[in-house]
């Protein structure tokens, strides 16, 4: 399984239903995208994921840092 | 007050017809954002009970304050109330400041009647879903969020309770934005130079007068508790959170306890938001959940927020718009309202008496230096005091009869301005455009005209024609 969103193969589950296993949710270690299996595939399938949206985890370490880290007090 | 939490609330509601119920099985995705969606787009709009979510065993709740029907009742008002007048109510109710919250002990408040340590998974509590399509997960987008100064982790009135939003990451963990310019960032930043975790508590389904403080600018050192109080005119009711000795509403429906993890930041978004678009994805700090505390059959409220108006424009409407009133008013007494509800005040609208020529564009100007007009308003729109600011067709008129684009059009280059609107550019830069749509006062002038008038008893037919309406007609 590929993460819809940043294509990265690192996927878990992070939940099955409360209620009668209706559904699992899965969850990206990379770009921390989650997603159900029962959502359309314009949400679950990489290759139906909106180009728009696409993240690509290169670029990550360049993001803004919000709010920015302090110094550390002594 | 009528009530004394959410579920006393939805009672309210539903005695008003103002709640609906949806009773059939609904699926997470897509229903519940097409049900937060739809909702606010109705006449008189509703609140939404869902009772039952495919695979959850917690009912969600949507739209609670997406209408002005909503509004007025939480405001304690019949529910036909117009809008400037729950403007003027709020005025003075909020004048009552500051009323002190009582606390309740641990073992008598609600929200403690069922605690969770042992094996946290929020899903088995929280209903979650998509509120929208690119969000990067499920968010809590109506929590109210208590956090302390760690170095004055005993000052109750520097002790904060904001709406933050938090994106779900994990069974026990989750991501919150915390922006340079919110309170919860003092306390995180005060954490982080000393390396410590920062103790927080996510209250979720709570007394809709918290949600509606936990969305108001009000002062650093001004407790949204005790204006919480001010607002119903009797105190609050808190408790001790499990851990962190945080002040929480002893009736909340659920709490999450737990910590901001120290000087770690990893990617969240984007997320849907107010403005009608998404934010970007960015790395933010991280929260891990170490306690759930709930009331038995708790219900889960969260808000859907799309292309504006859904109920968030409500919950930032007269917010928004008091605090800017009384900094103009100070100085400026002639004003008679301002209502900065368009996109949390980037559109706003004042309406003010003219003690001299050009006096319109002055007070724009003034409204533009307010620490809350100054980075958010765009667009500024100044009308005579006769003018209901709140009556966009009032407003049309006085742009249409009143507006010499010549001489009462202008615009600031380059100013303050708010990131999360999209053509402020670069983000954080505004032109403003101020439009002044009074009548023009000595040393001024304009062409005479003569106002038509209110037919004499206009107002006594006016209450008599909405009484009929109530009673169905009069058939």
């Amino acid at each position: 399984m590929k993460c819809p969103r940043c294509e990265s193969k690192k996927i878990s589950l992070l939940t099955k239903a409360p209620v009668d296993d209706a559904w699992e949710v899965y969850i990206c270690e990379t770009c921390t995208l989650s997603w159900r299996n029962t959502e359309g595939s314009n949400v679950t399938d990489p290759e139906k994921y909106d180009k728009r949206f696409k993240l690509n985890p290169a670029e990550f370490k360049e993001l803004d840092q919000i709010p920015p880290i302090p110094e550390l007090k002594k | 007050m009528a009530y004394r939490d959410l579920r006393e609330f939805l009672d309210l509601l539903e005695s008003e017809n103002q709640l609906v119920r949806i009773k059939e099985e609904v699926m997470p995705e897509p229903d519940l954002s097409a049900i937060g969606r739809s909702a606010p787009d109705m006449e008189n709009a509703p609140a939404v009970l869902v009772e039952k979510i495919k695979g959850y065993k917690t009912p969600v709740v949507l739209n609670v304050h997406g209408s002005w029907q909503n509004h007025a009742l939480m405001l304690n008002m019949p529910k036909d109330t117009p809008v400037k007048d729950q403007f003027f109510e709020l005025e003075k109710i909020w004048d009552r400041y500051p009323i002190k919250p009582v606390w309740v002990d641990k073992k008598d408040a609600p929200v403690k009647e069922v605690v969770i340590e042992d094996d946290i998974n929020l899903f088995d509590v929280l209903p979650l879903f998509r509120i929208n399509e690119f969000d990067a997960g499920f968010y809590l987008s109506k929590a109210l969020i208590v956090s302390k100064d760690p170095n004055k982790p005993d000052s109750y009135e520097e002790q904060n309770a904001g709406t933050y939003r938090i994106q779900v990451k994990g069974k026990d963990k989750v991501g919150i934005q915390p922006l340079p310019f919110h309170d919860i960032a003092v306390h995180l930043k005060h954490a982080e130079e000393k390396n410590e975790p920062l103790p927080i508590a996510i209250c979720l389904g709570n007394d809709p007068v918290l949600s509606f403080m936990a969305s108001t600018p009000i002062e650093y050192a001004q407790s949204e508790y005790d204006f919480a109080g001010a607002l119903k005119g009797e105190p609050i009711e808190l408790t001790k959170s499990e851990n962190g000795n945080l002040d929480i509403p002893s009736r909340s429906e659920i709490v999450l306890e737990g910590y901001i993890m120290p000087r770690e930041r990893e990617i969240e978004g984007p997320f849907g938001e107010f403005p009608g678009s998404y934010s970007g994805a960015r790395l933010q700090p991280i929260v891990k959940i170490t306690k759930i505390t709930h009331r038995q059959n708790p219900i889960f409220e969260n808000l859907y927020l799309g292309m504006p108006w859904t109920e968030i424009d409500y919950l930032m409407a007269l917010n928004t718009s008091l605090p800017l009133y009384k900094q103009l008013k100070r100085d400026f007494p002639e004003v008679k309202a301002v209502n900065a509800m368009y996109t949390h005040g980037i559109g706003t609208i004042v309406s003010t008496k003219s003690r001299f020529g050009g006096y319109g564009k002055a007070v724009a100007m003034r409204l533009l230096s307010t620490p809350h007009g100054m980075p958010y308003t765009k667009i500024v729109i100044i009308v005579d005091e006769f003018v209901d600011p709140f009556n966009l067709e009032q407003v049309m008129w006085a742009l249409t009869t009143r507006v010499r684009p010549d001489k009462d059009v202008f615009k600031v280059p380059y100013a303050p301005g708010m990131p999360l609107d999209p053509s402020s550019e670069p983000a954080g830069m505004h032109t403003k455009l101020i439009i002044d749509a009074t009548t023009p006062v000595a040393p001024d002038f304009a062409r005479d005209t003569e106002l038509l008038a209110v037919p004499e008893k206009a107002e006594e037919w006016s209450k008599t024609l909405r009484d009929l309406v109530k009673k169905g007609g009069n058939k």
